[in-house]
């Protein structure tokens, strides 16, 4: 109980109460606006982020995602545009719905939802972080090493494209988070003479150039003004709401458990789920046909799914250490810095810390409500702000942001050098999601994989030697052929469509 | 902008060789084989491995896949400028923040972007001076950010 107190003290203090609701309110703004994605708005927090204890800092990523996932379903159902990739899924269904006349509607459920899905995966993550963190306690570095490697293996497997592709930019992630002072000799790796990168690249220019000055390069060059939006009426938007959650509310329950099972797969996020969990619940539907014609259903599942999804993530990089999505990914990288190691050790030496946590998603979910109809009720205004302005300023901000954590200029260029290289990756269909992973785990699985390479004395046979490791060492084994023999069978497909018939 | 996957395979298998050879210059264990550049060799192996595939899918879709494409933003003049405006607006600010100070190097940057994405003179200007001067409250009055004065220490100090 004495825990329970201590982290409701940590969370219910007036500055970490102000850091959720004014993260929050940023949350929906990033989220409503087409463009700016869940995991740029997570980016650019984190140079704040870095001036905060770690409760708020936590508290402002967990409670700016929350909204920003449910926010992007604001311009997808007014304006067919969904503002993050999370509410793309429905987003022609939920458009179908406007032109009922039904738009109050699809946005009432979309929030009630999202709350009920967000809700659901914090209680898994409640209940099931701390058993698993407690039998992981025994993982010695065979273990980690082949929990590491699954979740990357599982980020390749989950990228939509090619595996070739996803594997090399997880490559590029690896070799960026060996720069530095070596893990096993202290020797320097990598550095090219430069103080600067003594202690390593810096996590923040490198999360803002890969997914904020990604994203400005890729709006900037055109830039769009957005339709105008239709004015929503409030009493619209509660009336049929619950009638129509406990209609589906099966499809409520699949979803959100899907969702928050999907978010802790690593590599597979809100987006993921929100499509798996839309495809789901047409299969299972009594009226498929409906599906595509504005129909309610599908909307109620695809919801709950994208945020339980957000707080599944959280199961795997709190328990482990090893992000489940991209914004965890940040996550992960926010504590180490402020001295954090994500794992097991952290559910008994600092339960305070993880309580708090469970807390603060449990208030982001809840005054989701109030704060997403606020926002409804505004989006007239959020949507209205013009891209010429909001890119150049976003840049300024990214700029001083990626400056501000070390007071260094060298900072900025590796900001631009991220940004520029990682633009062009992704323009050329390789994923940035292995490579935030896999530079964030990079540390880990050396450590791990020297640890036990030392100790079995370079025969490989003993990473296999201890039940769990074995048997994570096998599922991996097995993801990888499976991969290889889809990758072979896709080649052989392509390459029999090119030849002349 | 699409570029052959072939040059990318060159570019990863030329980086790879580049780690491959620096590595063999780190130490080992005492008595053991392992060392600094035991990690970096597996990755740079599966790096050049990929890069080898890129390099043959890239050979083999080269009758679809030219070897530089732009993309359409870039064959216009206004897409092509605002997109380089985004890293010339960093390089600017990484060479003159320094020396010449945040507060008159970024309104300058600024409104010289905001002029060139809203075409807006005034309105740049009285965006770009607003802005630097609520960051400039909020990164150096609240959060205890030290952003350079450049030419104007002397006249403050």
């Amino acid at each position: 109980m004495d825990v329970f107190y201590s982290a409701l003290e940590q969370v219910l203090r007036p500055d970490v109460l102000l850091i959720i609701l004014g993260s929050s309110i940023y949350g929906i703004v990033i989220g409503a606006i087409p463009g700016l994605t869940a995991t740029m708005g997570t980016a650019l927090l984190v140079p704040l982020t870095f001036f905060m204890d770690p409760v708020p800092a936590i508290g402002a990523i967990v409670s700016a995602t929350t909204m920003a996932i449910f926010a992007g379903d604001i311009p997808g159902a007014l304006l067919r545009i969904p503002g993050t990739p999370a509410s793309a899924a429905y987003t022609d269904e939920a458009y179908k719905m406007r032109e009922k006349g039904l738009v109050e509607l699809a946005l009432g459920t979309n929030v009630i939802c999202s709350m009920i899905g967000g809700l659901v995966g914090v209680l898994v993550l409640v209940l099931a972080a701390p058993q698993i963190a407690e039998f992981s306690l025994m993982f010695s570095s065979y273990e980690y090493f082949w929990l590491a490697v699954l979740g990357l293996s599982c980020a390749i497997m989950v990228s939509r494209g090619s595996a070739i592709k996803s594997t090399l930019s997880l490559t590029i992630g690896l070799m960026l988070s060996m720069i530095g002072i070596d893990v096993v000799m202290g020797i320097k790796r990598f550095t090219f003479g430069d103080t600067e990168l003594v202690g390593g690249i810096s996590i923040i220019p490198t999360l803002i150039g890969m997914f904020a000055i990604t994203e400005i390069l890729r709006k900037i060059g055109e830039l769009r003004e957005l339709p105008s939006v239709p004015p929503v009426h409030i009493s619209r938007m509660m009336s049929g709401v619950g009638s129509a959650i406990w209609k589906y509310k099966g499809g409520v329950a699949r979803s959100s458990i899907l969702g928050t099972m999907i978010g802790a797969l690593p590599g597979a996020g809100a987006d993921i789920a929100a499509w798996v969990s839309y495809a789901v619940s047409k299969k299972f539907s009594k009226t498929p046909e409906k599906y595509g014609e504005g129909h309610i259903e599908g909307i109620i599942s695809a919801s709950s799914a994208n945020n339980a999804a957000l707080s599944g993530a959280y199961v795997p990089t709190l328990v482990f250490g090893i992000p489940g999505d991209t914004i965890t990914a940040i996550l992960i990288g926010v504590l180490l810095m402020k001295g954090i190691t994500p794992g097991p050790m952290v559910f008994v030496m600092d339960a305070g810390l993880v309580n708090a946590i469970f807390m603060v998603f449990v208030l982001a979910n809840v005054i989701m409500v109030p704060i997403g109809i606020g926002a409804v009720l505004m989006s007239r205004h959020v949507l209205g702000i013009p891209q010429a302005i909001l890119f150049p300023i976003i840049l300024l901000f990214c700029v001083i942001g990626a400056y501000a954590a070390n007071n260094t200029l060298f900072d900025v260029w590796v900001m631009l050098v991220v940004g520029l290289v990682a633009y062009v990756l992704e323009e050329n269909d390789f994923p940035l999601a292995p490579m935030i992973l896999a530079l964030i785990l990079g540390p880990l699985i050396e450590e791990n994989f020297m640890k036990s390479m030392i100790k079995a004395d370079g025969h490989l046979i003993e990473f296999f030697s201890r039940p769990v490791s074995g048997t994570l060492g096998v599922i991996t084994l097995a993801i990888w052929a499976v991969m290889t023999v889809m990758h072979l069978r896709h080649a052989k497909r392509k390459h029999a469509a090119s030849l002349p018939s | 902008m699409k570029i052959n996957d072939a040059l990318f395979g060159i570019v990863f298998v030329l980086v790879a060789s580049a780690i491959l050879i620096t590595v063999q210059s780190f130490p080992t264990l005492p008595d053991q084989p392992y060392g600094p550049a035991t990690f970096p060799t597996i990755i740079a192996t599966i790096m050049m491995l990929g890069g080898i595939a890129l390099c043959i899918s890239g050979y083999r879709e080269r009758a679809h896949q030219p070897l530089i494409r732009l993309a359409a933003v870039m064959k216009t003049r206004d897409g092509l400028v605002r997109m380089a405006c985004v890293p010339v607006f960093m390089i600017l600010y990484i060479l003159l923040s320094k020396p010449v100070g945040f507060p008159i190097v970024v309104p300058i940057l600024l409104a010289a972007f905001l002029v060139i994405t809203t075409r807006n003179w005034l309105k740049s200007v009285i965006i770009a001076a607003v802005t630097t001067a609520l960051l400039w409250l909020f990164f150096v009055d609240f959060l205890m950010v030290s952003l350079p004065l450049g030419i104007l220490t002397k006249v403050i100090y």
